[in-house]
């Protein structure tokens, strides 16, 4: 193990990342004083090109916990959620959030509205179902429920489709009446547009990992990205934005930078990072060398590296199916783990890092069955290592670094002695010598 | 004689190991002090106790491989590695046939798939809880009031183990109080609480999962009782070496003469870097 190098790339785009999130706050603020209604809604399978329609201003409270993490100010609220009742292994993201409402916090200390809606795109995870109704309950908000199924089949069916273009248009109605403005359904039409630019440029970012060495680090860089991605995905800023990172990465790219000196380890990330200690855990991965050429937190906003865009000609049924199918927590495990498998196989990896969050059920359960799919199925080297995303007290740096450097001493060893496969080749030299198949072929049964 | 070290600086006890090569690779000797609170001193007095007890005289020593969680604040060393890697090869040059190491020790326990070379292929470790690890075992013959030594002998002489249903560490204290209090034998909670550990120690093992040729490694290799909790649940005999409890620091000293190849530098120990005693 050499000296630890830094890995973060800091380009135009984190300037201007930090820029549009700085903007966002403020329009919050103007939001709270009387400026464009703000609606609040969870990140995954979020339906923000209808609030655009509106020119109402999304409030994601998962990125306000996340940002209160990161800043290192996430024990407070989580503290002050205990005293009022929330147990120990609830969700830290909900007790941050509501934590820092009971205390007046604010990630960056400018004032949040009250939302106009509190609207629940209940998308796999049934713990916001309660999450929303308290935040509606704190902030004495109304309160919206979109019922997504979860995707039980490889496709949705035509009737979960319906039924979730029935509701949305039940939620237009909604807003117009909360927020007396009309729905504009061009500036909606316009809105689904701008998506589908922004997640063309997005699709390409993440295709631009499949290089040797890749230009950025598709799980720490791409988290980076995620906040302007949910922010502004339905909006020209955020065409501008992504089209922008495009051109510096792909300027990047094309001059063979990578973030090393050295690429030593290609890694697929799965699960959230440990928000609390992002750079401790960053660091982890820098010491080796290793960097993430793809990652399936990246993809709980949508998935559209595998070809899914919004339709501006289809804009309800788009905004359905991105719902039902391509956002990861509204996926079944197994296509989780054939997304992972395509990372290993298409973007040329030489490992799996699997990071379990303590309070995180909806992510995690299940982890370890996947852990061992992909090193005994498979025979792809896999980590699992244990903390929080937003819990400072569920990271142990001395137990962490100490299964990094053991997992990636390993890989060095194997590597040495011509054992180390990446890639598709990874996954030929499975135990057997045979190619497993598709975990999702399973799904088939289900049909 | 190339000769080189090889400490392992645990959460309760710290173990170095002189080797050298002469043709073959052998162990010279060997050391295990307590950690205590200062992990600095604790990896010095061991080293040197090692060097003693090998008649090597420390400026003897060429190269250094520290290990364990204080394996940073080894001084003197040459380069760190974690106890996952020193384990697995310890374990395979005192078993070659070892494919599956477990080791419990004061804080961990784990269980590591080994190659035919001694190197690591997979591994599992306890996270964020003591439970399956030496300090549950401590805990226990605390309450108990029997000295650590003597819980394993006596837990062999159980004949009706009880059910311990908790795998807190701290709350397995109750458990064993309510038991005495209902008049069970010490022999018998003693041989609930290792069934217990084994229990929980083996199911963490089946995930890596469990080869044919196992190697128990750690200090808890000790307490025969452990050692019998063990194989029982596993239904196989396992390979457990008088040196078991160095097995870290033996792997660790294997690497450092592998890496003396690599850069020779006589002379590491300097009575100069020591920590100054007071």
């Amino acid at each position: 193990m050499g000296e630890t190098q830094a890995s973060e790339y800091r380009g135009d785009i984190h300037r201007q990342q930090r820029d549009l999130m700085l903007r966002w706050y403020q329009r919050l603020e103007e939001s709270a004083h009387g400026g464009p209604p703000a609606v609040s809604l969870m990140i995954s399978g979020n339906c923000v090109e209808l609030l655009e329609a509106f020119g109402a201003v999304p409030l994601y409270p998962e990125v306000n916990a996340l940002q209160l993490a990161i800043r290192h100010q996430s024990l407070d609220p989580i503290l002050a959620a205990e005293e009022l009742g929330y147990a120990a292994d609830n969700c830290a993201y909900v007790k941050a959030d509501i934590g820092a409402l009971v205390k007046g916090i604010t990630p960056t200390g400018t004032e949040l509205p009250v939302p106009k809606l509190v609207l629940c795109n209940f998308v796999g995870c049934n713990t916001y179902v309660k999450w929303f109704e308290h935040a509606a309950e704190f902030q004495n908000a109304p309160l919206a429920m979109l019922d997504v199924p979860f995707l039980r089949t490889a496709e949705p069916r035509a009737e979960d489709v319906a039924y979730i273009v029935c509701q949305l248009k039940e939620i237009v109605k909604q807003l117009e009446e909360l927020t007396g403005r009309r729905f504009d359904y061009d500036r909606f039409r316009e809105a689904v547009r701008c998506s589908a630019r922004v997640e063309e440029a997005w699709s390409r970012i993440k295709h631009l990992a499949r290089r040797t060495p890749t230009p950025f680090d598709a799980y720490f860089d791409a988290i980076t990205l995620m906040g302007p991605l949910y922010v502004y995905r339905g909006s020209p800023e955020g065409v501008e934005f992504f089209e922008l990172a495009l051109r510096e990465l792909q300027e990047k790219a094309e001059r063979g930078e990578g973030i090393y000196d050295q690429e030593r380890f290609r890694v697929v990330m799965e699960g959230p990072p440990p928000y609390p200690f992002f750079r401790t855990f960053r660091d982890m991965f820098a010491a080796w060398k290793a960097t993430a050429v793809a990652s399936t937190y990246s993809t709980v906003g949508g998935l559209w590296e595998f070809g899914f865009r919004h339709d501006p000609d289809h804009p309800f049924e788009s905004l359905a199916m991105h719902m039902l199918a391509h956002n990861v927590t509204n996926r079944n495990y197994l296509q989780r783990y054939d997304q992972i498998r395509r990372y290993v196989e298409e973007w040329d990896a030489d490992a799996v890092v699997i990071h379990f969050v303590k309070s995180c059920r909806l992510f995690s359960a299940g982890q370890g069955d996947m852990r061992g799919y992909f090193t005994q199925q498979l025979g792809v080297p896999t980590l699992y290592v244990e903390s929080d995303l937003e819990d400072p007290r569920y990271f142990s740096e001395a137990q962490i670094r100490n299964r990094m450097d053991a997992f990636f001493e390993a890989l060095e060893h194997a590597r040495s002695t011509g054992t180390l496969h990446r890639g598709v080749a990874a996954i030929r030299h499975a135990p057997g010598g045979e190619i497993a198949p598709a975990a999702s072929d399973r799904l088939k049964i289900l049909q | 004689m190339r000769i080189a070290a090889g400490v392992d600086v645990g959460s309760t006890q710290t173990k170095a190991v002189i080797v050298g090569e002469d043709g073959g690779i052998r162990m010279l000797g060997y050391a295990l002090v307590d950690t205590g609170a200062n992990v600095q001193r604790a990896a010095e007095n061991g080293f040197l106790a090692a060097c003693r007890e090998s008649g090597v005289e420390p400026e003897g020593v060429g190269y250094v491989v520290g290990t364990g969680y204080g394996r940073y604040k080894i001084t003197f060393g040459n380069t760190q590695m974690t106890e996952i890697s020193c384990h697995a090869r310890g374990a395979h040059y005192l078993f070659p046939s070892t494919r599956t190491v477990i080791d419990m020790g004061g804080q961990d326990s784990k269980a590591i798939s080994v190659g035919e070379h001694g190197e690591v292929l997979d591994f599992v470790m306890n996270d964020k809880c003591a439970a399956g690890t030496g300090r549950f075992l401590a805990n226990a013959a605390e309450v108990l009031g029997i000295g650590l030594e003597e819980i394993g002998p006596l837990s062999l002489r159980a004949r009706h183990p009880v059910k311990i249903t908790t795998v807190c560490t701290v709350f397995v204290e109750s458990d064993i109080l309510s038991y005495l209090a209902q008049g069970k034998k010490p022999e018998d909670v003693l041989g609930g609480v290792h069934l217990a550990i084994a229990r929980r120690t083996v199911s963490l093992a089946r995930r890596v999962p469990i080869e044919p040729g196992i190697t128990m490694t750690g200090g808890v290799s000790r307490n025969t009782g452990m050692v019998r909790a063990l194989e029982e649940v596993l239904g196989a005999k396992m390979q457990v070496s008088q040196q078991a409890h160095f097995a870290g620091a033996l792997g660790a000293g294997l690497f450092a003469i592998e890496k003396m190849g690599e850069s020779f530098e006589s002379g590491i120990w300097r009575a100069s870097n020591a920590t100054p005693r007071g």
